[in-house]
């Protein structure tokens, strides 16, 4: 037996040690379901790890710790409901579920401060967190999710689909998507890169929007900020008309059209068109700045 | 009557029954009467003598109110400190007294309803969630009350920009979101 071999040997030795000692406790079950069917996971701490199969089938697996009390898995009428139930009375306790759906599963899952993480779900999902990290891969279908204060993870294959997402605090980083996108923050930060889009509604209070990605023709674009800075890179074939207007931010573009003041009155504005001017693009903040390219 | 008329009555009987008046006086009567209006002042229009009190009380009401959102516009929040302490700032985080504003740019009862609710739950509902979550969302209603500070002292400064009462009008719709989400989060019936 070679060195790496016997201290892998005595890692997994220590680690099943750690784990009866800390009444750690592992559960497994297995339910049928329909190919299209609804699959409801909830979790309060810990981690939610969902992947779609082609099977007909729901797997669960789970390890749980001590403020664990259970794990409910039921079915009935196309509906898998997955629970991790902690005890009335107690601080609760962490549980780790990974579970396997039907890829074309209609998906919700609802977390507390436990990190959600999604793959190979081709179906409409539905993802929910107070605190919680979420990284999900878009699989063509719609997806609506919201988080308080945890980060999102988005990350697509350019299929269009409508997108919607929110948070209070966390930010949001969004790849590869593709369609009808909405995404509002009150102070995380918006990354947004879309292969193509057709409409993209982003509102911040105080949180940096970045965009960056191509418009269809006759897309439409509406950025607003408070405080945040919009930066926003758009390209699109048939071009798009553009009205940018802030009240004492500043705005800039990288194609040397010169913004316009308000009289006697302050704000700017910048107003013009690109290429044949087929889309239309809003951008306004109150005291967050504005950069315009139409290159991405 | 004079002598030969004169004879003696001696029951009601003997009396006509429909006696006609000598002469006729009503003509006489209107005419004066037309020759005394046409003498007084002319009359004021039956119109603006039929206006009731209450529709004058409702004038003034409304004129009050015009008066006081517009002071509230431009003049209470340019009147307001720019910078507040912290411990102030932190205090007018969460509290639940509409500004001047609010009353001009969210007057639909069922919104300031709604929102007073959230409100008078919203310390219990963030001592429900987890310590960091709740630093986190404590931290973006701080930014969210920055936010409607500066656009009400913006508008203190410029009432008419459309920008800026847009802007307004969105962080209001996001307080309310917030308030919605953290209720929803830390309320065991829902979703957990």
């Amino acid at each position: 037996m070679g060195f790496s071999r016997l201290a892998a040997a005595i890692t997994v030795l220590f680690a099943s040690a750690a784990a009866c000692a800390s009444g750690d406790r592992t559960f497994e079950r297995q339910v049928p379901a329909q190919a299209h069917g609804v699959v409801d996971i909830s979790n309060v701490s810990g981690t939610v790890v969902v992947t779609g199969w082609d099977r007909p089938e729901v797997s669960v697996r789970a390890a749980l710790d001590e403020g664990v009390e259970r794990v409910d898995v039921s079915t009935d009428h196309g509906r898998t409901t997955v629970k991790v139930v902690l005890p009335h009375h107690g601080h609760g306790g962490d549980a780790d579920l990974h579970v396997q759906v039907p890829k074309d599963s209609e998906l919700t899952v609802s977390a507390v401060s436990a990190d959600v993480a999604t793959a190979g779900v081709t179906g409409v999902q539905r993802l929910n967190t107070v605190s919680g990290d979420i990284t999900a891969e878009l699989g063509g279908s719609d997806l609506e999710l919201k988080s308080v204060s945890g980060n999102v993870k988005l990350k697509g294959h350019g299929q269009p689909a409508r997108l919607h997402v929110s948070t209070v605090s966390g930010d949001v980083h969004l790849e590869h998507g593709a369609g009808d996108v909405e995404a509002g923050t009150v102070s995380g930060t918006l990354v947004v890169s879309l292969d193509s889009a057709r409409s993209v509604r982003a509102r911040s209070t105080s949180g940096d929007v970045h965009f960056e990605g191509k418009l269809v023709r006759g897309a439409d674009f509406d950025a607003t900020s408070v405080s945040g800075d919009l930066n926003v890179r758009a390209s699109a074939e048939s071009g798009y008309a553009y009205e940018i207007s802030t009240f004492s931010g500043d705005i800039s573009n990288c194609f040397n059209a010169t913004p316009s003041e308000r009289g006697h009155m302050p704000g700017h504005t910048l107003q013009g068109t690109r290429g044949d001017g087929a889309g239309h693009m809003h951008l306004k903040t109150m005291s967050g700045d504005v950069q315009l390219c139409d290159r991405k | 009557m004079s002598g030969a008329d004169e004879r003696k009555v001696s029951s009601l009987r003997e009396l006509s029954p429909a006696i006609e008046p000598a002469r006729d006086l009503w003509p006489q009567i209107e005419a004066r009467i037309n020759a005394e209006r046409s003498t007084a002042a002319p009359p004021r229009p039956a119109r603006a003598r039929a206006v009731p009190p209450r529709w004058l009380a409702a004038a003034a009401v409304v004129a009050s109110v015009a008066v006081g959102v517009w002071i509230g516009r431009s003049l209470l929040p340019a009147a307001r400190p720019a910078a507040q302490s912290p411990i102030s700032a932190s205090r007018a985080n969460f509290t639940d007294a509409p500004t001047a504003l609010d009353v001009a740019y969210v007057p639909d009862p069922r919104y300031q309803r709604d929102r007073a609710a959230l409100m008078k739950t919203l310390q219990a509902r963030l001592a429900a969630l987890p310590p960091p979550a709740r630093a986190k969302v404590m931290a973006s209603l701080a930014a969210i009350q920055r936010a409607k500070q500066d656009l009400q002292n913006a508008l203190g400064k410029d009432p008419g920009n459309a920008l800026l009462q847009e802007l307004l009008v969105n962080t209001y719709q996001d307080e309310m979101r917030v308030l919605t989400d953290v209720h929803e989060a830390s309320d065991p019936g829902r979703g957990i």
